[in-house]
């Protein structure tokens, strides 16, 4: 009897096993919410503010019970990749990390979250963000991101350094000219027992400080339609000369490849041309350091051309809970979110709490020159918003750059090569224009 | 029921769920990046198809394409012959009757089981320009070093430095080949005269040379989709990926940045499709050039 059945027994069980080993691998893996309870996830970087974000998150919930916040951390380097590839799949968490770098990008699966901003406008508290930020968080005059902090390009210097050199700090009223005349005086090369110092470093790898530098000559990486690259310039091609000529002419930062790891931080170079805000924590927690901020040098035609991006909260399309989702976007973009991290040493989105922080200081003496900071916004330009900004940057225009400051191009050649090779990549991805 | 039927049966049993999984994740998967080869897919929105498009972007304006290309091809050149000959110099020695032979194998070894991370964060210590360990002993002698990971003529050789270190599994492959090859004949050729190298050339060599084939053929297939270690080393010299100035990006690197950081999966996809004609074309020449000098001893 089972010897008669024994084959048709055997195909059948191992159908079944094959069927439950897809059915358990396929389920949701995601734990049972409480009945009456809506669970949101939310998707986020790993970063200093996680303690913060965390004792976000539980005040969150005890002011909605009703709400259970589930907190994806993800690795920054491996976000965007991550983040997309659930977009693909059509997973999205309902809350995500965004900022105006990838806002391009991330919209074809970006909530417009125009209507819940103008509805919640005072609880919101719209009218209190920087009127430059509130220009940012928008795209063709709608709102796709709640913004809770920012990165504002800005001249750092080491005080110390400066004082040890008996020269006067950086003023407001700089120029390219007096960055390299101090940039000079303050070089020093390595004497016995003493590592030598550069007068300013130089950003490698990335647009950080080139790109500054491009747009104070007076020139664009993009036409306006986003459609044509414009690197080839006169004017751009100045901006590029003057960040090669910072070691090759001027000798005021590291030959290309020789900077000094942490250079800033372990007092090996007196400036930065840009830098970043995110490192305002880091810097605070290096004992002696003593540092400060002023406004970016005056380019030959302009002082604007500082980076003004800003990162926060967006909502995915698909969401099933954009209400739950907003609500946690504003909690996390209120006044006293914004300023705890302003308190850990950052810059802050909202005019009342950089006003705060103008009045009394935080725990952290540094920077002291606020006002210099918030004086840049009005000289900080936005990232474009191109659907292709960041390949064009990293993969097309940064490896001619790296080839210029190598002393295998000229900066003419730079710019020329590079405006081929993204005019042939635009012609033939056709991205949307911006 | 016929024998003949029962065992067809029973092959389609055992054969039946190994040969879905390969239909379901291998062999649809494969043609349906042909089918994207021919598509412009940036995955957010349906495949159109295009043609050709993508190949002659690839061939004629992709800037990354080529040199992804010659570095893939310098570096497959230099590391696989340095790679298998190290390797087997390390297994003839390894081979030699040495006490606590096992233990010095393992110690040889162990850099393999290191994860490619691990060795791109060990390397860039070493090879820092400022501050390096090897900088610094140059300059004991009076030598200013290059700036190693970061400049184009040297990022690629310190990563074949790097690549060098996991001989493991080629050399493990040649101790086996090694302990087959007969005793008797060494001592047969050295009663008749024979020097070391003479019987290396003339009995190891011969002998071991289908282990060699196919550490060779490993070997090229290997160094013609290196991705890890490439990621691993811009990820810790902080550069964009491929850097300085596309000098270490491998195609396999090309690859991935265009199918999952840009999600040109079309692109991707024709990329994919010339790495495996050209790793299939590779092979094949290495298997007519194989039949010269290895011998199986049939």
């Amino acid at each position: 009897m089972f010897s008669r059945h024994r084959e048709p027994l055997l195909w059948l069980t191992v159908v079944l096993l094959a069927a439950a080993g897809f059915w358990w691998a396929g389920r949701s893996h995601e734990p049972p919410s409480t009945p009456g309870r809506t669970v949101i996830s939310w998707y986020v970087t790993i970063n200093s503010l996680r303690e913060h974000y965390e004792t976000q998150v539980a005040a969150f919930e005890k002011l909605h019970p009703e709400i259970k916040v589930r907190i994806i951390w993800v690795p920054g380097s491996e976000y965007n990749v991550k983040l997309k590839t659930l977009a693909a799949a059509g997973r999205l968490p309902d809350l995500f990390f965004s900022g105006d770098v990838w806002l391009s990008y991330f919209l074809p699966f970006t909530r417009d979250i125009t209507d819940l901003v103008e509805r919640d406008a005072a609880e919101f508290g719209l009218d209190d963000y920087f009127p430059e930020i509130r220009r940012a968080m928008q795209l063709n005059g709608r709102y796709y991101i709640a913004t809770q902090d920012m990165n504002l390009s800005l001249l750092y210097y080491n005080r110390r350094i400066f004082q040890e050199a008996g020269l006067a700090e950086p003023s407001a009223d700089w120029t390219w000219a007096d960055l390299v005349r101090t940039g000079q005086a303050l070089t020093r090369a390595p004497s016995a027992g003493r590592p030598g110092v550069w007068g300013c470093s130089r950003v490698e790898g990335w647009w950080g400080e080139w790109l500054i530098y491009v747009r104070q000559a007076g020139g664009k990486v993009f036409a306006p339609a986003g459609r044509r690259c414009l690197l080839d310039s006169p004017a751009a091609i100045t901006g590029l000369r003057f960040y090669l000529e910072k070691s090759s002419k001027y000798h005021i930062s590291a030959p290309a490849g020789y900077e000094p790891i942490n250079g800033f931080v372990n007092e090996r170079v007196a400036m930065i041309v840009g830098g970043h805000t995110v490192y305002w924590f880091n810097y605070n927690q290096v004992p002696g350091l003593d540092w400060d901020v002023q406004l970016l040098p005056s380019g030959p035609v302009t002082r604007t051309g500082g980076e003004l991006a800003m990162a926060g909260f967006s909502i995915s399309r698909t969401s099933p809970h954009p209400e739950e989702a907003w609500a946690l976007a504003k909690f996390l973009t209120r006044r006293e979110a914004v300023a705890a991290i302003v308190a850990q040493g950052s810059l802050s989105v909202r005019r009342s709490v950089a006003e705060a922080a103008l009045r009394a200081p935080g725990p952290h003496a540094n920077p002291q020159n606020m006002a210099a900071v918030y004086r840049q916004f009005e000289f900080g330009e936005p990232i474009p918003h191109h659907a292709n900004y960041v390949e064009v940057m990293s993969q097309l225009i940064q490896p001619e750059v790296d080839r210029m400051l190598l002393g295998e191009l000229t900066p003419e050649e730079a710019g020329r090569r590079a405006t081929v090779a993204v005019n042939a990549f635009l012609a033939t991805f056709n991205p949307t224009a911006p | 029921m016929s024998t003949g039927a029962a065992r067809t049966r029973w092959f389609w049993l055992f054969t039946g769920p190994a040969l879905a999984g390969f239909v379901c994740f291998s062999l649809w998967p494969m043609l349906y990046s042909l089918w994207l080869s021919f598509c412009q897919d940036e995955v957010l929105a349906p495949p159109r198809f295009i043609g050709v498009q993508n190949y002659l972007y690839l061939f004629t304006r992709d800037p990354s394409f080529w040199p992804s290309v010659k570095v893939t091809l310098v570096f497959s050149a230099v590391e696989v012959p340095l790679a298998i000959a190290a390797a087997l110099a390390l297994a003839l020695l390894l081979n030699q009757p040495v006490r606590g032979r096992g233990g010095w194998r393992a110690i040889y070894f162990l850099p393999s089981i290191l994860p490619q991370a691990a060795y791109a964060v060990i390397f860039g210590y070493i090879f820092q320009a400022d501050g390096g360990m090897l900088n610094r002993l140059l300059a004991l002698g009076g030598i200013q070093g290059p700036a190693w990971t970061t400049s184009p003529t040297w990022a690629l050789p310190v990563l074949i430095a790097m690549s060098l270190w996991s001989f493991g599994y080629p050399m493990v492959i040649f101790l086996g080949g090694l302990q087959s090859v007969p005793r008797e004949l060494h001592e047969a050729a050295h009663m008749d005269g024979a020097g070391p190298w003479a019987r290396f050339r003339h009995i190891t060599l011969p002998l071991i040379s289908p282990v060699l084939f196919f550490n060779l053929v490993m070997g090229v297939i290997g160094a013609l989709k290196v991705f890890d270690l490439a990621y691993a080393f811009s990820a810790v010299q902080a550069q964009a990926p491929g850097g300085p100035a596309r000098a270490t990006l491998f195609y396999g690197l090309n690859l991935y940045q265009q199918a999952f950081g840009f999600f040109h999966m079309g692109l991707a996809s024709a990329m994919a499709w010339l790495l495996f004609a050209f790793t299939l074309a590779i092979t094949l020449l290495n298997f007519r050039i194989g039949r010269r000098w290895v011998h199986y001893g049939d």
